[in-house]
This record gives structure tokens, C-alpha cells and sequence, in this order.
């Protein structure tokens, strides 16, 4: 994002394909560098335990104190059903991964996720 | 059988149980404030009779791990003997600027937060060497968060069993139900780590999901 836009908030929407062929390691570079430029990610399914604990390290190596402060995460879940839908489970359907200082308001609902971007001035609003 | 063989075949079938040389370390995990070191002090009072570590209302109190070797508690004649690894809190953001309104100098509260970024570091590579956690939940606040998922997913993912304990049950906002709702296939113990209130329910469920 330009950075003498402050009004403006990129968002980034990456499918499940897309992140198919990459390693943990590109993925979560790939995030916190996003981020760190301002930007929203939604991205299509989940990271695993370990890439979640492994993004957390990165952003807290990456936390500069002034001007990045770290990362929110929020999930939506969805039914998947398995074992010939015998069983129901809970997996995550999107997530979505912005600045901590942007993503001020977010409610989370079943099944609703509503978010209040914070842009210096002004603010948006995504549901 | 009288008391102390009892005690002390349950001990041996005990160790058979986890093995001679693998030592039991418990690791206290949770948000920055949930009283992990409230509970590991009450812990480490009640069976050592000292504390582990200081307490404040600032969150980020504690930034480095802190070990206390050979707790042993006792439930219905079974003994439980492991170390208390307190960690600390996991977050995904930390703001200085959060600290400021404790008091704090601005200089202190940048500090603190570049001291808390290791700590939580140091926090997520314990995660490697601990056979249990107790996942300190504050029972006042939303228990979905990012950081307690990421936690639960790892605990699950490696295998490594888990209680999670609803604290600050003794305040009125506090809602043990709501983490019983939101997490029902795993054991959540309420208690009052402050006022050591249902501390024994925690001891037992130790004893059990430990052994």
C-alpha cells in the first residue's frame, strides 16, 4: 500500500490454491510481509498449529515497537463432514490476518464476522 | 494394605507408568494476565511452601520463563512430582503504549514490550520440552482467541495432555460456563487462584490427566 495513503486500506484475498505449493516458511513470510505493509489478507482455509505458532514468532521478531505492533487473526469455521459424513468436524473455512492496529473492532459471531478497520482519521467498515 | 505401601506402589506403578527417566514438566500457558504466575505461586506455596515469581497487574509481569524443580502434590494417595515451567503470556500484538496507562515511562514501557516479545518467544520453544499444561484461562474474558487456539492446536497436534483451568472464578463477571461451551471435549477446571479456591478440583484433575 502507498504509504502517504493512510486512508486507504488494500486487502488481499488469496485462495487455497494459491498457497498449495508453498512451504510453511513462504507462507508466513509471505503474511507478515503483507501485514507489515499495512494490508488485510483473507485467505482461503487455515494455517496449521504449528504454521500459527511459527507466524507468531515471526511477527514478534518483526515487531518494531514504533510502527508495527503485531498481527490480529480471526477464523471462520465451517462443517466438513469425513469418513463418509459419518462425522461432522469443525474446519476453517477463511482467515483473515491484518495489523493489529488497523483491525480495532472485530465481532465474531457462528457463522459472522464483522471487523471496524481503524485508518488514522477515518475508518471502514467491513462485514 | 496400609497407607504408605499403598502410596508407595502407586508410586511405582507410577513411574513404570512414564518411564524412569522422563521427568514431568508442567507448563503454565495463557494470555499475558490470565494468573499463571497467581497459579503457579498458590501451586508452589501450598506444596513448597515459597512463591515462584512476582505478580502485577501490568500484563507482560512476567518475560521469561521461570522453572521451579520438584513440585510434589499429593491426591488421594497418589503422587504427582514434576516441575512448574511458568511462561509468558502469548499474544499476537504488543503495544507499548498499553503500558503507559499503568504508569509506566515511556521508556520502561518500551522495554517492556521488546522484553515481552522475547519472552513470548521463549514461551512458543517451551512448548518443545513440556509433558503437560495447564492453559490458564481468564474466566472474565472471551476464551476464543487467536492465542488460546494456537495454543490448544499445538498441545493437540503434539500430543501433550492438557487442563484448562477457568481462573478468576472469585469475580463477578467470571463465566466458567461459557469456557465449559466453547471447549466441551476438554476438562476445564474453575477455580480462584487468588484465593486458592477449588484449588484441590485442580490438583485432582492434575493427577489424573498427568499420570
Amino acid at each position: 500500500m502507498d504509504s502517504s495513503d493512510t486512508n486507504a486500506l488494500k486487502m488481499d484475498f488469496v485462495s487455497s490454491e494459491a498457497l498449495k505449493e508453498s512451504s510453511s516458511m513462504e507462507k508466513i513470510s509471505m503474511i507478515v510481509d503483507k501485514v507489515k505493509e499495512g494490508d488485510l489478507l483473507v485467505i482461503e482455509g487455515g494455517l496449521t498449529p504449528a504454521e500459527e505458532a511459527e507466524l507468531i514468532e515471526t511477527t514478534m521478531r518483526e515487531i518494531d515497537i514504533e510502527n508495527f505492533v503485531g498481527i490480529d487473526i480471526y477464523t471462520l469455521e465451517k462443517d466438513k463432514s469425513s469418513f463418509f459424513g459419518l462425522s461432522k468436524k469443525k474446519a476453517i473455512g477463511i482467515t483473515i490476518i491484518g495489523p493489529a492496529n488497523v483491525m480495532k473492532t472485530v465481532k465474531k459471531r457462528e457463522n459472522f464476522l464483522s471487523m471496524i478497520a481503524n485508518l488514522g482519521d477515518s475508518g471502514a467498515s467491513l462485514h | 494394605m496400609p497407607k504408605f505401601l499403598k502410596r508407595n506402589f502407586l508410586r511405582n506403578i507410577f513411574n513404570k507408568l512414564i518411564g524412569k527417566d522422563k521427568k514431568l514438566k508442567i507448563g503454565l500457558y495463557g494470555h499475558p494476565n490470565s494468573g499463571k504466575t497467581t497459579l503457579a505461586n498458590t501451586m508452589t506455596n501450598d506444596w513448597l511452601g515459597k512463591p515462584i515469581g512476582l505478580i502485577s497487574e501490568i500484563p507482560h509481569e512476567t518475560r521469561r520463563v521461570y522453572r521451579q524443580e520438584r513440585v510434589k502434590i499429593e491426591y488421594d494417595d497418589v503422587e504427582l512430582d514434576f516441575d512448574i515451567v511458568d511462561t509468558p503470556g502469548i499474544a499476537t500484538k504488543i503495544d507499548y503504549k498499553n503500558f503507559l496507562q499503568f504508569g509506566l515511562s515511556e521508556q520502561e514501557a518500551k522495554e517492556r514490550a521488546k522484553e515481552a516479545t522475547k519472552g513470548i518467544i521463549e514461551a512458543i520453544k517451551w512448548l518443545d520440552d513440556v509433558t503437560g499444561v495447564l492453559l490458564v484461562v481468564d474466566a472474565t474474558q472471551d476464551p476464543l482467541t487467536q492465542a488460546n487456539i494456537t495454543i490448544m492446536g499445538n498441545l493437540e497436534a503434539r500430543k501433550i495432555p492438557f487442563v484448562i483451568v477457568a481462573n478468576k472464578i472469585d469475580l463477578p463477571e467470571a463465566s466458567a460456563e461459557r469456557i465449559t461451551s466453547v471447549f466441551p471435549q476438554h476438562t476445564v477446571v474453575p477455580i480462584s487462584a487468588l484465593h486458592g479456591e477449588n484449588t484441590g478440583d485442580l490438583y485432582q484433575a492434575m493427577v489424573e490427566k498427568f499420570n
